[in-house]
């Protein structure tokens, strides 16, 4: 007995434990129901609730009635005269179902439905006649089991999962009736797109054509030479028949690795490296050693001899270091840091921290690298951060009554199921049997329909309904009829509620890049904000405060400026320029205006607009003026002669020293257009370089580090975000749906940055191994100022303070001219490097730019 | 199995040290250097010594167009991360940027990557070889002048190309979990290559694979699409690969097989969704194996690198029939395989959407597909006469034409042995070959050579074929009659006859 209810527990708890990649029911309105999702992520929020990230299946009956119309209207009308884009994708995917002209005729949807009448009359065939009328009921149903699929994603709590379902791509080899036999199972042809109200068929497309097929090689004809010349196309490196046994080779790999041991003593760098022997020995027996003894023994013919005096000539014994060993300590630090930074970009790695190493180099150490220590602590906060997603969620069975469930006040005699209540409910809803299946006897009733119908549903009839959203049989009100009753409120507050929803989670939803956490409260965002990125928020605005002063234009119409004129003495214009808080009234202003307009004639508007130049002589004249009223001007207006300054107590930049020719001596800083450092490798077939005296040597001068810092965020676009890939785009498709991406992983690129907790995980394990925390760790904040790098490859940190201003730009006639001039190519060009002077079109603009500057304004507030 | 102890073949197998280090960008599933973990794993196994390493030479632009478009290999070749900005047009059109990202050396990795294949056809043409094995190939998603899903240059339409120089009919197997739709394109019109594809279908990349598609014009009924749900266990792999293959090998009737083996199929995968474990997945190169057809094993997808490389170890060593050890030896990756350190991996206990019942109806499906190849017995025997023909040619002389012929032919384990043996010497020339050359390296003698080697080859395979060739004649006549007077029976008895020569 035991050991069966364990049996049933566990049963009961893998049914109620939902993995992500499960379809589920989720109930999202009491009245409605359930809506089919597939969990694509489970997370735990900060506040410990579980939301699912879940992918959309959308039922016929949500789909908007213009698009089943359309889809319908287009069986109806030929293949020719339908143009219209959707009806040309379902005529696309009507050619390729092999279905017949008459069935298309008959207004089905899709192949889903044909595939049922096809079924139905093979039924016949081989059943005679008998089951028309259950057939009919089951192509009712059968709508109930269809489904489509969509691209849109949303994310829902994860306690109002109501249950598991399955759904399946169908097939054509299968049986519809397969569905209908098993609860809850669905299946799906068409995808359907809620932005561009499309459906598709959700299948690619084998293209046949010349541009698609090979040009077919043709059997070589009898006395035809084949010209493939096999040594062109290959290098023999190893072969099995020579006369070495297993156990020769296994010896001389032996001898080559204690070579290499004996190598690595001989030679001076690596003894600092290696300082035991055992290290010696280890390093030697890396598949670098082994890969070239094995050259070696090819190389000499399979003769061990031989082999053995070319690994030990007379310059000393052949040591061979693949990158892990070849790598200095400190390049070693670099590296980490640099991976720190920039993640796997192992070419702004390069540029900006390894200059003097090939991006070969770089990668096939970052692969060895990953076998150490190092990596297996990064790896530990990464577990950390993958803890907030999970990989199941247990959700206990809901038991809380359905609102819809009609209950008499006495509660007790309706749970109770007895003929007693029953008969209550009878009274109380006018005694209506189930809408769906004429019953009027069950042990609960639902409420259902249009409150005013007064319709109710059986226990069983609920559950159907709540599960394949509609009812077992049509319904003798016309189901259609009642659902548009029902569609148009439900619907609505649906799309409202929907509508809601995203605007909460978009609204709540960290804008910052590499970071998008969703929080349920606006006071949560708020708090993460300040807590990860250090950035106050307006209570009302996800916008953070410290923004860059927002820029408007105003452009006055003439009227305004007419007004200005006219109604001077109401305006006082220039009162208002020197107090910003003197109110103009509106309403006076225009009474006054129209009344003024009603005398002047049109000349006279015409010599108001004109814009009369004052000239009152340049700005700098006048600045001049007023800044020295006498013209000899205060003795406390002159400058101290220099040598006469007071000197700082200490200087904070203090100027480099002098060089013997009087020139400032600065440090040289390497940048990618430094050239390399001369390093000698002696080209060898299998890529390890034996050592020679180089002088690698450690870079005495870090590659430029960031100089100024700060850990205040900016507004600016980073530079991250050109490299998001649009396979990581959430939700929506973009608009006409490229070729799909072989990734379907959804979630943004692994951040580099890490969070809050992954830092103090990483400050964990640093100080447990008693390390010192890496130095671009602020205060345990992850350092958040951005590097943009300008054509010429040096580094700018931009801050949010000197973040440049929005602008507008008002084109003249000139302008719009001079730009219809240029070439396409040259435009977009000139949109990325606005610098780049181009031809004599850049003179052209900047001269009428210059000569009639008038209409360009801007004003700032 | 039985087979395996006896089936010792002449393994190729193609490397090259560089392939590990290019890089497809940052966040990239897609890891060239999953090649160079498989490789270290095969030396540290000792697999290494067991067959012929050859690095492969670069595929030349002309190599490459035999089946892409010149415009296309042109913009291969001249686009590098740094000039990208002044290829935009052409990157969209050639669909590279996203999924196919511009990296370094991307030139070179398709060169190499095709270049090993088609130096693997070459060695199965003239026989120097029986089993060519190149895991950086496999690259099945290249369209004719469109990259797609992390595929550029497609290696396997070039090899393929390359092999139908001297076998009229040559078999595709695809056991990626993603459809080979590039192969398949590339072949959707002919009757010479079949392609077979088991994949995940459905919401799925690249979307193509239905059931229905089974090509078009000549080549109707030449393409096998398995579409698959989630969760494929080794078991149900197995029960439609099998029966597909086996009545695909009886009705197409190869005379060469290449086989791609991404391993996204694997359980655990990154992209994939199937829960196959390392041996379910190398049965499908065993079973391919037993048919002791000339055999192309290819690389492919794989994108939980550990299991990649496991599993191609495994597959190596089953294309050798060598037996290793779950124990993983010592290498210089030896902690991507933690925490156990096992070659084999075991399956997860998701759930397997593959119905019995769903597998059963499109195997039922498939094999009505297949009974309407020409090939096929009840149905006029019209593309024998061809074969027949050639025979007539080679009878009288006629080097490649014959080794097509012999290929054709299934032929004694016994006399099979024999050649192996053979090769031995052949291999041996070869390896004189290039010192030969150097000796009178002053003048061009590079038709001469040729011919010699050719003559060579001819004076080597005529040693076995004037063994073989009485029997040979006598077999074919009875085929071609039994075919003419009818028969399911005897079909499958032809089928049978690799199977039990073997065993």
């Amino acid at each position: 007995m035991a050991n069966n209810s364990t049996h049933n527990n566990n049963k009961m708890y893998s049914e109620s434990t939902y993995r992500v990649g499960d379809y589920v029911y989720f109930e999202t309105s009491s009245s409605s129901p359930y809506q089919i999702r597939r969990i694509e992520e489970l997370n735990k929020t900060p506040s410990g609730n579980v939301e699912a990230k879940v992918m959309c299946f959308y039922r016929r009956r949500d789909l908007p009635t213009p698009l089943v119309q359309l889809a319908d209207k287009h069986q109806m009308a030929t293949a020719e005269d339908s143009d219209s884009p959707v009806a040309m994708k379902l005529k696309k995917m009507w050619l390729k179902t092999p279905v017949s002209e008459e069935q298309a005729a008959q207004a089905v949807l899709d192949p889903a439905i044909a595939a049922l009448e096809e079924e139905q009359r093979n039924n016949a065939n081989s059943n005679g006649t008998e089951k028309s009328d259950l057939s009919n009921k089951q192509k009712h149903q059968m709508k109930h089991r269809e489904l489509f699929l969509s691209r849109q994603v949303e994310t829902l709590p994860a306690t109002n999962i109501r249950g598991k379902c399955s759904v399946t791509l169908l097939n054509e080899e299968e049986s519809l009736l397969s569905y209908l036999n098993k609860d809850d199972t669905f299946f799906y042809c068409l995808v359907f797109d809620p932005t561009q109200k499309t459906l598709l068929a959700d299948k690619g497309e084998i293209r046949v054509g010349s541009r698609y097929q090979t040009d077919l090689q043709s059997l070589l004809k009898e006395g035809e030479v084949d010209t493939r010349n096999l040594e062109d196309l290959e290098t023999l490196v190893w072969t099995p028949n020579h006369n070495l046994s297993d156990r020769k080779i296994d010896q001389f790999l032996v001898v080559s690795r204690s070579v290499g041991t004996f190598a690595r003593a001989l030679d001076c760098s690596s003894s600092v490296k290696q300082p035991s022997l055992h290290m010696s020995a280890a390093a030697a027996s890396r598949d670098i050693t082994l890969f070239h003894a094995m050259d070696t023994l090819h190389k000499h013919n399979y003769s061990i001899e031989a082999s053995m005096c070319s690994l030990v000539p007379s310059s000393g014994p052949v040591l061979c270091r693949d990158e892990m060993e070849e790598w200095s300590a400190s390049e070693a630090n670099l590296f980490e840091e640099a991976l720190d930074k920039y993640g796997k970009d192992f070419n702004d790695i390069r540029n900006d921290f390894l200059p003097w190493k090939t991006l070969k180099n770089i990668v096939e150490y970052y692969y060895m690298w990953k076998t150490t220590d190092r990596y297996v602590q990064q790896k530990r906060v990464k577990a950390v951060e993958a803890e907030s997603k999970l990989k199941q969620v247990y959700i206990p069975n809901y038991t809380k009554p359905n609102p819809a469930l009609i209950t008499n006040n006495s509660k007790s005699s309706l749970l109770n199921g007895t003929a007693n209540g029953n008969n209550d409910i009878l009274a109380l809803t006018n005694g209506k049997p189930c809408e769906s299946c004429s019953t009027s006897s069950a042990s609960n009733w639902y409420s259902w329909g249009p409150s005013h119908l007064n319709c109710r549903l059986c226990q069983t009839c609920w559950n159907y309904w709540k599960k394949y959203g509609g009812l077992k049989t049509a319904s003798r009100l016309a189901e259609n009829d009642i659902d548009a009753i029902k569609k148009r409120p439900v619907e609505n507050c649906e799309d409202d509620e929907k509508m809601t929803a995203a605007h909460r989670q978009s609204s709540n939803k960290c804008t910052y890049v590499n970071c998008g956490k969703e929080f349920k409260l606006k006071a949560h965002l708020a708090r993460h904000y300040a807590q990860a990125h250090g950035i106050a928020i307006r209570s009302n605005s996800p916008r953070p405060i410290m923004k860059t002063r927002s820029a408007f234009y105003l452009q006055t119409t003439v009227t305004t400026r007419l007004s200005r004129k006219l109604c001077r003495h109401v305006i006082k214009s220039k009162k208002a320029a020197r107090q910003p808080s003197y109110a103009i009234s509106l309403t006076t202003v225009k009474t006054e205006f129209t009344n003024a307009m009603a005398k002047v004639n049109i000349t006279d508007i015409k010599s108001f607009l004109k814009y009369k130049k004052k000239d009152r002589g340049s700005v700098t004249l006048i600045a001049n003026r007023l800044g020295n009223p006498a013209t000899t001007g205060n003795e406390w207006l002159k400058l101290t002669p220099k040598d006469q300054m007071p000197k700082p107590e200490k200087v904070a930049f203090p100027k480099p020293p002098k060089g013997p020719d009087g020139s400032l001596i600065y440090e040289r800083i390497p940048n990618k257009v430094a050239p390399e450092p001369e390093k000698f490798v002696i080209p060898n077939t299998i890529g390890c370089t034996i050592i020679t005296p180089t002088n690698v040597g450690l870079p005495t001068q870090l590659p430029p580090l960031p100089a100024t810092v700060t850990a205040t965020p900016i507004s600016a676009p980073l530079p991250q975000a050109g490299k998001r890939r649009a396979y990581e785009m959430n939700g929506m498709d973009p608009a006409v749906a490229p070729p799909p991406t072989k990734r379907p992983n959804k979630d943004p690129m692994p951040s580099f940055r890490p969070s809050p907790e992954q830092y103090a995980a990483m400050i964990e394990a640093a100080t447990a191994a008693g390390q010192p925390l890496p130095r671009t760790h602020l205060n345990g904040k992850p350092k958040i100022a951005q590097m943009s790098r300008s054509g010429s490859g040096r580094k700018q940190v931009i801050s949010w303070m000197d973040a440049p201003d929005d602008y507008y730009f008002r084109p003249t006639e000139n302008n719009k001219r001079s730009r219809r001039n240029l070439t396409v190519p040259e435009l977009r060009r000139l949109a990325r490097k606005p610098w780049r002077k181009t031809s004599q079109t850049n003179n052209n603009v900047s001269n009428s730019s210059s000569t009639d500057g008038g209409p360009q304004v801007v004003i700032l507030d | 199995m039985a087979t395996q102890a006896h089936s010792k073949k002449r393994v190729c197998y193609y490397y090259d040290s560089d392939i590990g280090n290019y890089y497809y960008g940052q966040g990239h599933p897609m890891k060239p250097h999953r090649i160079r973990m498989t490789h270290n794993l095969l030396l540290n196994y000792g697999l290494y010594r067991k067959m012929e390493i050859y690095r492969p030479h670069k595929a030349t632009q002309d190599e490459m167009t035999k089946f892409h478009s010149d415009e296309y290999i042109r913009f291969l070749r001249s686009i590098r991360p740094d000039n990208m900005n002044e290829y935009s047009k052409q990157m969209q059109r050639f669909n590279v940027g996203e999924d196919c990202p511009v990296f370094d050396g991307l030139y070179e990795f398709c060169q190499l990557s095709a270049g090993g294949s088609v130096a693997s056809a070459v060695k199965l043409n003239k026989q120097a070889s029986e089993i060519c094995i190149n895991w950086g190939g496999g690259l099945h998603h290249a369209k004719k002048s469109e990259a797609s899903g992390f595929c550029y240059v497609n290696d396997i339409v070039l090899g393929i190309l390359e092999l139908l120089k001297y076998h009229q009919r040559v078999l595709y197997i695809d056991i990626d979990v993603h459809h080979g739709d590039g192969v398949e394109e590339a072949f959707f019109t002919t009757d010479r290559v079949m392609t077979a594809s088991f994949h995940k279908y459905g919401e799925y990349f690249p979307g193509t694979g239905d059931l229905r598609d089974i090509g078009a014009g000549r080549g109707k009924y030449y393409a096998v699409n398995v579409p698959l749900r989630d969760g494929m266990d080794d078991e149900s792999y197995e029960s439609i690969f099998v029966p597909i293959m086996t009545k695909v090998m009886e009705t197409f009737q190869p005379s060469a097989v290449v086989l791609q083996c991404g391993a996204d199929s694997l359980t655990g995968d990154r992209l994939g969704c199937f829960n196959l474990t390392v041996k379910g997945h190398g049965k499908c190169v065993e079973f391919v194996k037993k048919y002791n057809l000339p055999f192309m094993v290819l690389g492919g997808g794989g994108y939980t690198i550990r299991n990649v490389s496991r599993c191609w170890t495994y597959e190596t060593s089953v294309a050798l029939g060598v037996e290793i050890a779950n124990e993983l030896p010592y290498n210089d990756y030896f902690e991507y395989f933690g925490p156990d350190f096992k070659l084999h991996i075991s399956p997860s206990n998701m759930t397997n959407l593959n119905t019995t019942d769903y597998l059963e109806k499109v195997k039922s499906r498939l094999f009505e597909n297949l009974r309407m190849l020409p090939h096929a017995p009840g149905v006029q025997v019209q593309a024998i006469p061809e074969d027949g023909i050639k025979m007539d040619i080679d009878d009288q002389d006629g080097a490649p034409d014959t080794e097509e012929a012999e290929k054709d032919e299934r032929v004694p384990q016994s006399i099979k042995d024999k050649r192996i043996m053979g090769d031995n010497e052949y291999s041996d020339s070869e390896d004189e070959g290039p010192t030969g050359d150097g000796r009178r390296n002053r003048e061009s003698h590079k038709n001469p050579r040729k011919k010699q080697k050719t003559t060579e080859a001819k004076v080597d395979s005529e040693a076995v074929k004037e063994e073989k060739t009485e029997e040979k004649e006598k077999s074919t006549e009875v085929a071609t009659e039994k075919k003419e007077e009818n028969g399911t029976a005897t079909k499958k008895e032809e089928s049978n006859e690799p199977v039990t020569c073997e065993t």
